[in-house]
């Protein structure tokens, strides 16, 4: 009995001491890793979307709690005044699971100046082509007061052909990211001027 | 004292050399070779969790209850590695995404669970860490190579710089996944014969 009972602290106190370990560890590198997902996998995108290096925008982040989660929103400044925003939002309903895309959003002119994937896990050759610049030029220019749509609900942005679903959830996070900007756009610019 | 020391730590680099004479840990070996920079990464991570690994469990050998050593040595070895994991998405994240989903897999690496019960478990600790150097360098050793010789062959370079001229024709299977069997396989071959040549024992443990 007595060897069962110690058997069960040795393995729970290791198990223990194992979490704790791991805890600190992912506390300590958190914002590390946070840095370095930045830059290599948002780096791209915000590079494309802003026209600067990556490394001029990246630091120029701010987090907004919107109902339990958080958004990451990348802003640029033009003569003090905040020009363009990049937000990441969730597009739900991928063939592969969700995406995760980021949208541009001129704020003088009130357009979008482009859409880009951030982690995508659709089909190679079907799903997948929502990388290319084909598919996220049409987000060039589109007004950001009225959603957007595909073409054959009576939109403006042209599917991938077989692969609708995909297009649909890039759309639908499009939407995600112009209804967050119009309901929070006092909240982004007052943390933005308080930072 | 001093010569079993000398002897732990030359044995991993030819005398049970992962994986070519331990024939252990051959997942990797096949699946990140496709160049050198990749082989060293892993390498370096297993050596580095090897390593650790043996010094704990060799230190907690005569606290943890046979019966559930396995299951010890696992929570050990599975913390290790995604200290590992965090630790590279923080300071090597290029390479953490190319090795992908084999980082946390070096939890089952044979070797490492090996080493644990077959040396860890009845030596004291400083020979099993000096054993976990030896053997986690014979694999960063092998790697290196397996991956130097698919990279130079399959890519026509070395750690990414072009070392075999312009008209060099890249041999393109060997950076496939048969090409690692081959390459591999080769390398296996010239070792047994060479073994075979010096009359030692084709394969230890």
């Amino acid at each position: 009995m007595s060897e069962i009972i110690r058997m069960v602290v040795i393995l729970s106190l290791i198990s223990g001491f194992s979490a704790a370990a791991l805890t600190i560890a992912n506390v300590k590198l958190g914002p590390q890793i946070e840095r370095q997902t930045d830059l290599y996998v948002r780096g791209p995108g915000l590079e494309r979307l802003f026209g600067k290096p990556a490394k001029e925008v990246l630091g120029n982040k701010v987090v907004l709690n919107v109902d339990d989660t958080a958004v990451p929103v990348f802003f640029t400044l033009k003569d003090q005044v905040v020009s363009d925003l990049a937000i990441e939002a969730t597009g739900k309903g991928g063939y592969g699971g969700d995406l995760k895309i980021m949208v541009g959003i001129d704020l003088i002119n009130e357009r979008q100046t482009g859409m880009e994937v951030v982690s995508h896990s659709e089909t190679p050759g079907l799903g997948a082509r929502i990388i290319e610049v084909a598919f996220r030029r049409q987000w060039q220019g589109l007004p950001i007061d009225a959603p957007v749509a595909l073409t054959k609900d009576g939109g403006q942005i042209d599917a991938i052909s077989g692969a609708s679903t995909t297009s649909k959830a890039a759309v639908n996070g499009t939407n995600d990211v112009l209804d967050f900007v119009r309901e929070n756009r006092d909240e982004i610019l007052r943390l933005i001027s308080e930072r | 004292m001093g010569n079993k020391i000398t002897e732990t730590l030359t044995a991993g680099l030819w005398k049970r050399i992962p994986p070519f004479r331990l024939v252990l840990g051959l997942c990797p070996a096949l699946a990140v070779t496709m160049s050198a920079e990749n082989g060293l990464g892993m390498g370096l991570a297993t050596a580095f969790v090897l390593t650790l690994s043996n010094g704990a469990i060799s230190s907690l050998r005569n606290i943890i209850p046979g019966k559930v050593r396995i299951a010890s040595y696992i929570v050990i070895i599975a913390t290790l590695v995604s200290i590992v994991e965090i630790l590279m998405k923080a300071y090597f994240f290029t390479l953490a995404e190319q090795l992908g989903i084999y980082i946390p897999l070096i939890v089952v690496n044979c070797i490492v669970l090996g080493r644990a019960e077959g040396f860890a478990s009845k030596n004291p600790p400083f020979v099993s860490m000096i054993d976990g150097v030896s053997v986690g360098i014979g694999y960063a050793i092998s790697l290196t190579l397996i991956g130097s010789i698919r990279e130079i062959l399959g890519a026509g370079t070395w750690f990414g710089n072009p070392v075999m001229g312009e008209s060099f024709e890249p041999i393109s299977f060997l950076v496939s996944a048969p090409g690692a069997f081959v390459t591999i396989g080769s390398i296996l071959a010239i070792q047994n014969l060479f073994s075979r040549w010096r009359g030692e024992k084709f394969i230890q443990g």
